[in-house]
């Protein structure tokens, strides 16, 4: 039997689970149910959350059903155009307003009592109008759905119960100056390939949302079939002394960050040649960044700034999350038809329990891309990342074993350990944005993730 | 956003004609499936691939959840596999050449439980579209659960003068959110 701890937790929260010195997180954390609890209200409930692209919902009335922690929101195109989010339940008696998962209504009428609800979420009214089934007491403006924040960045829609709380803008804080290289490029922006594949992992949410903080070490062991391959420029039986993917740019803020990968690095594996001594431009011409061909080079030049065009020249962001729940890749790949090509990959990690997660898989490409040249990015997405990924199925493997070590009450006095530290260091040509990490992928922008988490977790006790 | 409608055995000519069950034509694919099926779940893989046509397309479209008018349209344009016979090479090279395959080593118990089998010819001699239902049970390590799925498998088989070939699966999978952490395996 359990015993509830929540009141330890609300006197001395997470300070037990989270050794700031020694930079040690208790495995405890991986399982406890109570402070799954206080993650749902502190974290999920306060956080902006990634609940997908306008691009999925193009028209009015267009819908898609997404989660914001345990909680379903329909997010929808409404008759002003805007995107809104709401929660699907209904005011009356709690009953799911949308009970497809996609799709377009201009009236959501719930199918229990019949109470009825436009695409932004306001109340239209129940049947039999004249009987007035909503009651007296509360007005109809008052019965709408309850409405999320919404924030539409490079054509992401973010959400958060958090209406007082910091705009997006100030949530992403110094990391937005590279989430604009990888989102705001182009004229035309992203477009999503698809709806989203979606399966679950036995697994606690942060198993996987810290390592989407940087996790370049994994890389090397976990992933070794892809260097036994050739991939990533190693050698198999020398990999942990030859492996130039490992060295680069981590950048972090707010619990957010990124890895940039050297283009010297990606120039070598793809070419076997060196880029030393060409101007920005000329490895820009040579290699444009993950997702971008060519002829939408002058779009990225036109829409980014000099600073932000020498990070692509010099080491484009190429995997990395969002806090808290976001991972996203957006990597070169071989494509279909022999040239080299790229995969653009967002994941959310929707929490369901404490041991257990929904991994959600979307696949992007720039819109103005050819239609030939997206369909061979999405199945170069497909066979490298989500469900059949061959990198990501180890990952998925891998989790549900760290959930399973913290059941056991041994195994839960272990910690977690980010003791690896390279410490800020920014090369001189680089921007003066967030923290910068340059060497050897180490624990720095982990260890950064679970003080953003420490933070938001403390904020209310 | 296309949504693809892969819910029935796609053809050129507007009525295919049914091969009955229990002729020979139907007897000889229904053991090519259970051979399928063995190989499969012995990790005979690299003898599987030898299974596979060369124009091998191989897919398992995303499912949404729609209102039962929308029911057709259920699969979208994203899948879970989207592979040709180059990537399945590679997949299975990864699971049968590499000392590190994570996802599968220790391996899963696999058992794939293959009926229904209907089968169509085509307008090409030689060819059939098989429509067959897959359950598939997946055990890993000390787990005491199976991980399960189902689906329906829509092929095109082509006799090579020797053997059939693989040289079109569109799985249609039954969950939305799978509840298997991955796919490292074949359906």
């Amino acid at each position: 039997m359990r015993i509830n701890r929540r009141s330890t937790f609300l006197s001395d929260p997470v300070s037990d689970l989270i050794d700031v010195e020694n930079r040690e997180v208790s495995v405890a954390a991986l399982h406890d149910p109570d402070l799954y609890e206080l993650e749902m209200e502190r974290i999920f409930a306060k956080a902006w959350l990634l609940l997908g692209h306008e691009s999925e919902i193009p028209n009015v009335g267009d819908y898609v059903v997404r989660l914001m922690g345990e909680d379903q929101v329909i997010v929808a195109r409404a008759a002003d155009g805007q995107v809104h989010v709401s929660l699907n339940v209904c005011p009356h008696r709690a009953m799911h307003i949308c009970i497809a998962d996609s799709g377009n209504a201009r009236v959501h009428k719930c199918i229990y009592h019949g109470w009825a609800f436009r695409p932004d979420g306001s109340f239209i009214g129940a049947p039999i109008e004249k009987e007035k089934m909503h009651g007296e007491i509360k007005s109809k403006e008052q019965l709408g759905l309850k409405k999320a924040r919404v924030t539409v960045y490079g054509g992401l829609v973010f959400a958060t119960w958090n209406h007082d709380g910091p705009t997006l803008e100030d949530f992403l804080g110094d990391m937005k100056f590279y989430y604009d290289m990888l989102f705001c490029r182009t004229d035309g922006g992203l477009e999503i390939l698809g709806p989203p594949q979606r399966l679950t992992i036995d697994a606690n949410w942060k198993t996987a949302g810290e390592q989407s903080a940087c996790d370049g070490f994994h890389t090397l062991t976990l992933h070794q079939s892809l260097l036994e391959g050739g991939a990533m420029a190693g050698e198999e039986n020398t990999e942990h002394e030859s492996a130039p993917a490992m060295y680069g740019v981590n950048v972090s803020g707010n619990g957010h960050s990124l890895r940039c990968i050297p283009a010297d690095t990606s120039w070598a594996m793809m070419a076997g040649k060196t880029h030393a001594g060409m101007t920005d431009d000329e490895r820009l011409e040579l290699m444009p960044p993950p997702g971008i061909t060519k002829d939408l080079l002058p779009q990225v030049r036109k829409n980014l700034s000099a600073e932000q065009l020498h990070v692509f020249a010099k080491a484009p962001p190429v995997v990395g999350g969002m806090f808290p729940n976001v991972n996203l890749l957006f990597i070169y790949s071989p494509l279909r038809d022999g040239t080299l090509g790229s995969a653009m990959v967002m994941h959310s990690i929707n929490p369901k329990g404490p041991e257990k997660f929904e991994w959600v898989t979307y696949f992007f490409a720039e819109k103005d891309t050819p239609e030939e040249v997206k369909a061979m990015m999405r199945a170069a997405a497909t066979q490298g990342t989500g469900t059949s990924g061959v990198i990501e199925q180890d990952d998925s493997d891998t989790w549900p074993h760290m959930s399973e070590s913290a059941r056991g009450v041994i195994g839960r006095t272990e910690t977690l350990k980010y003791q690896a530290i390279l410490g800020e260091t920014r090369p001189d040509d680089w921007p003066d944005k967030a923290k910068v990490y340059s060497g050897f992928s180490k624990d720095d922008a982990q260890w950064n993730w679970w003080l953003a988490y420490r933070d938001l977790m403390l904020a209310e006790a | 956003m296309s949504i693809s409608t892969q819910i029935t055995p796609e053809t050129s000519s507007a009525v295919l004609t049914e091969v009955d069950y229990g002729s020979p034509i139907h007897d000889r694919i229904t053991g090519w499936y259970i051979r399928e099926a063995r190989l499969l779940d012995h990790r005979l893989l690299d003898e599987w691939q030898t299974y596979l046509a060369e124009d091998l397309v191989y897919k398992a479209p995303v499912r949404l959840t729609r209102r039962v008018q929308g029911f057709d349209t259920e699969f979208g344009a994203i899948g879970h596999f989207d592979d040709d016979h180059a990537s399945m090479t590679a997949r299975v090279k990864r699971l049968t050449g590499t000392k590190s395959a994570w996802s599968e080593d220790p391996a899963s118990r696999t058992r794939r439980f293959v009926t229904n089998i209907s089968i169509w010819e085509t307008d090409i001699p030689d060819e059939y579209k098989v429509s067959s239902y897959l359950l598939l049970t997946r055990n890993r390590a000390d787990a005491k659960d199976y991980k399960q799925l189902s689906a329906e498998r829509n092929d095109r088989l082509r006799w090579n003068g020797e053997r059939f070939l693989l040289s079109r699966r569109t799985i249609l999978l039954d969950q939305v959110v799978l509840g298997m952490p991955n796919l490292a395996i074949f359906l």
